[in-house]
């Protein structure tokens, strides 16, 4: 279980102070498939990067499975992100340099997963994304459905137990964009995977079965949805 | 791991190959300074060591002029004269004084004249010397008979003074028809290699040159101690150069075998210290080159190490792949520095070894080259190390946000 208390962003821009986050608290379930709803500006892409451990709150406390993760030092924050924590995001942050196959790979090299072991994963995830013909690809010779898809299968690589997205659908078409949260709700459902996606776009909310939705730093409504039309389809 | 991590930097650089290429430049300047001044000093070392190591124990250089200001000595032309000579050789101890005479003169032989080093030796009196303490021997006819018109040659006159020599035959020197018995083997230094040797008494007919010498060889007798000796030497010389009116009190410099080996080494040290630090300016341009090029990688690549840190990279692996990249860019420079270095070197020693009066020796050895390596490599890395630091110290959320 993910547990934000009491949670506060304060940047410092010159003399002037910018507060994203005004005192989030926030429990998420394993298992559950959590949509984080908001006009841009509301610091929902903030509040994703604490939960995925990429961002320290000014104030308040992170706690994933009952530790608080204040006291984790730099290595145990990356050991966490590599090992637990799956990114998929807007920009798709591919390494540039590397193919398919290399890139899903390479958090699977800073888990020391031996080669063959690598290897035999990165494939078989990429063809479960549906790119077995396209592993030796580096991204520029891809679509951004084709990226996401990859970003998706090097989330997946290290098998972790919660999967946080932002936006990630936010640079695709609509048909695109579809299938990548078809994948994510599959995910969900056959791998009890906790996704967290952060989106201003309510239609992806649709496929959710929490909603929080967040306005100006603060924390507006969580609901939780009761019966969701996709998960029957 | 590591391994992972090198085919990362290696594909980091191949990404950018035209900057990666010209930091690597900038190494191998540095590094082929290094190099061939190490290896070319290295080499002069070496050769005035070995050919003062043929020289006896018990022989004493008695040069004019203080040793230690070196210029006044060699520009000054000033000559022991024939009082210093008989000075040195009544002192206790001394079993032979043996000048050294030397001038550049013509030579003619079949038909070619030659600028040689003609140098007048005492063969009646002091061949065993020469033979014994001096370190000469023949490889090739007989040693001169004293007071005859008979020549030695140093070993490279055959080779490249006059082409094919031979014993037995005859050659002119300042109008004096001589005759060629022996040729000499090397003895480490060009200068004494290509010498044509002459008796002493005919030499200084020849030359004019009939009183005193530029400098002297001292035997010891044997029981005596050379140290003591010089000192002697050096007294009974000062004391008669007092004696003399109107004349500024010359200095000698009297050198034992060992204290000549030591100025040497010493010499050559400082002149291998100066030049090495001449050049690791060069090494330290090319040093701020690869942090340059690091910091404006770090720069371009500040995205991707978020990516990194995001996907599980610790700070550690960042800094140790950025080092890895700088210590590769270093290592490949110092390859090619070594390569070009150690060429330079053997090309001045082929060109020096066909030219006239001058033989520099490049030493090279897989010291020198596995030194050059593991330093450029450490150059590389250090270089690297403030922006591969800078790099791992990136918060993962601001380095994903950098645009």
């Amino acid at each position: 279980m993910i547990k934000l208390e009491n949670i506060w962003k304060v940047y410092q821009l010159g003399k002037v102070e910018l507060t994203i986050l005004k005192g989030i608290d926030l429990e998420i379930h394993p298992g559950n498939f959590v949509v984080i709803l908001g006009p841009s500006g509301s610091g929902k892409s903030t509040l994703l990067y604490i939960i995925g451990l990429l961002d320290t709150p000014t104030k308040g406390r992170v706690f994933l499975e009952g530790r608080d993760t204040s006291w984790f030092s730099e290595n145990e924050l990356a050991q966490v992100r590599g090992k637990k924590i799956g990114f998929i995001f807007q920009q798709f942050n591919l390494l540039p340099n590397l193919n398919a196959l290399e890139n899903v790979m390479v958090p699977m090299v800073f888990q020391n997963i031996p080669e063959k072991e690598r290897l035999a994963r990165a494939e078989f995830l990429l063809s479960s994304v549906g790119l077995k013909e396209r592993i030796l690809h580096r991204p520029f010779e891809l679509s951004g459905g084709e990226q996401q898809r990859i970003a998706i299968a090097r989330a997946l690589s290290n098998n972790p137990e919660v999967i946080v997205a932002d936006e990630p659908t936010g640079n695709l078409d609509s048909t695109t964009g579809q299938k990548i949260m078809e994948i994510l709700i599959n995910l969900h459902k056959k791998e009890q995977k906790t996704i967290i996606v952060v989106t201003h776009d309510p239609q992806i909310a649709d496929y959710s079965e929490e909603i929080v939705n967040i306005k100006d730093g603060q924390l507006i409504s969580n609901h939780f949805v009761k019966e969701k039309v996709l998960w029957g389809k | 791991m590591l391994e992972e991590y090198f085919k990362m930097a290696i594909k980091n650089l191949r990404t950018r190959p035209l900057r990666s290429w010209l930091t690597i430049l900038g190494i191998v300047m540095g590094i082929f300074l290094v190099m061939s001044m190490i290896s070319l000093s290295e080499g002069l070392k070496q050769t005035v060591l070995t050919h003062l190591s043929a020289m006896g124990k018990d022989i004493i250089l008695v040069i004019p002029g203080d040793i230690s200001n070196i210029l006044t000595s060699l520009i000054g032309g000033v000559n022991l004269t024939d009082d210093d000579l008989k000075a040195i050789e009544k002192t206790k101890g001394v079993e032979a004084v043996i000048p050294n005479v030397y001038k550049g003169e013509v030579m003619k032989y079949q038909g070619t004249s030659k600028n040689v080093i003609l140098v007048g030796i005492d063969w009646r009196n002091y061949l065993k010397i020469y033979q014994e303490d001096l370190g000469f021997s023949l490889s090739e006819g007989d040693w001169p008979v004293g007071g005859r018109r008979e020549i030695v040659v140093g070993s490279l006159v055959p080779q490249n003074v006059f082409p094919g020599l031979k014993i037995g035959t005859q050659a002119k020197i300042g109008g004096i028809q001589f005759e060629i018995v022996g040729i000499l083997k090397s003895r480490g230094s060009r200068q004494d290699d290509s010498m044509v040797a002459i008796d002493l008494d005919i030499f200084r007919e020849i030359t004019g040159e009939t009183k005193g010498a530029p400098e002297a060889a001292v035997k010891v007798e044997n029981g005596f101690s050379p140290v003591e000796v010089a000192k002697n030497i050096k007294n009974n010389l000062t004391e008669i150069s007092k004696r003399r009116i109107g004349e500024t009190t010359p200095s000698f410099s009297v050198l034992t075998n060992e204290e000549v080996s030591g100025i040497v080494g010493n010499i050559m040290g400082v002149v291998q210290v100066a030049v090495v630090g001449f050049a690791s300016i060069a090494i330290i341009v090319g040093g701020i080159g690869i942090m340059n090029t690091m910091y404006t990688s770090i720069r371009e690549r500040t995205r991707e190490i978020g990516i990194l840190k995001a996907v599980g990279a610790k700070n550690s692996t960042i800094t140790i792949i950025f080092l890895i990249e700088s210590g590769i860019i270093g290592l490949v420079g110092g390859a090619g520095g070594v390569v070009l270095g150690l060429g330079l070197s053997k090309l001045i020693e082929f060109y020096t070894r066909s030219s006239a009066s001058f033989y520099l020796k490049a030493s090279i050895s897989a010291g020198l080259v596995i030194f050059g390596l593991i330093f450029s490599f450490l150059v590389g890395c250090l270089s690297g190390f403030l922006p591969a630091r800078s790099a791992a110290k990136l918060k993962p959320v601001d380095a994903l946000r950098y645009e």
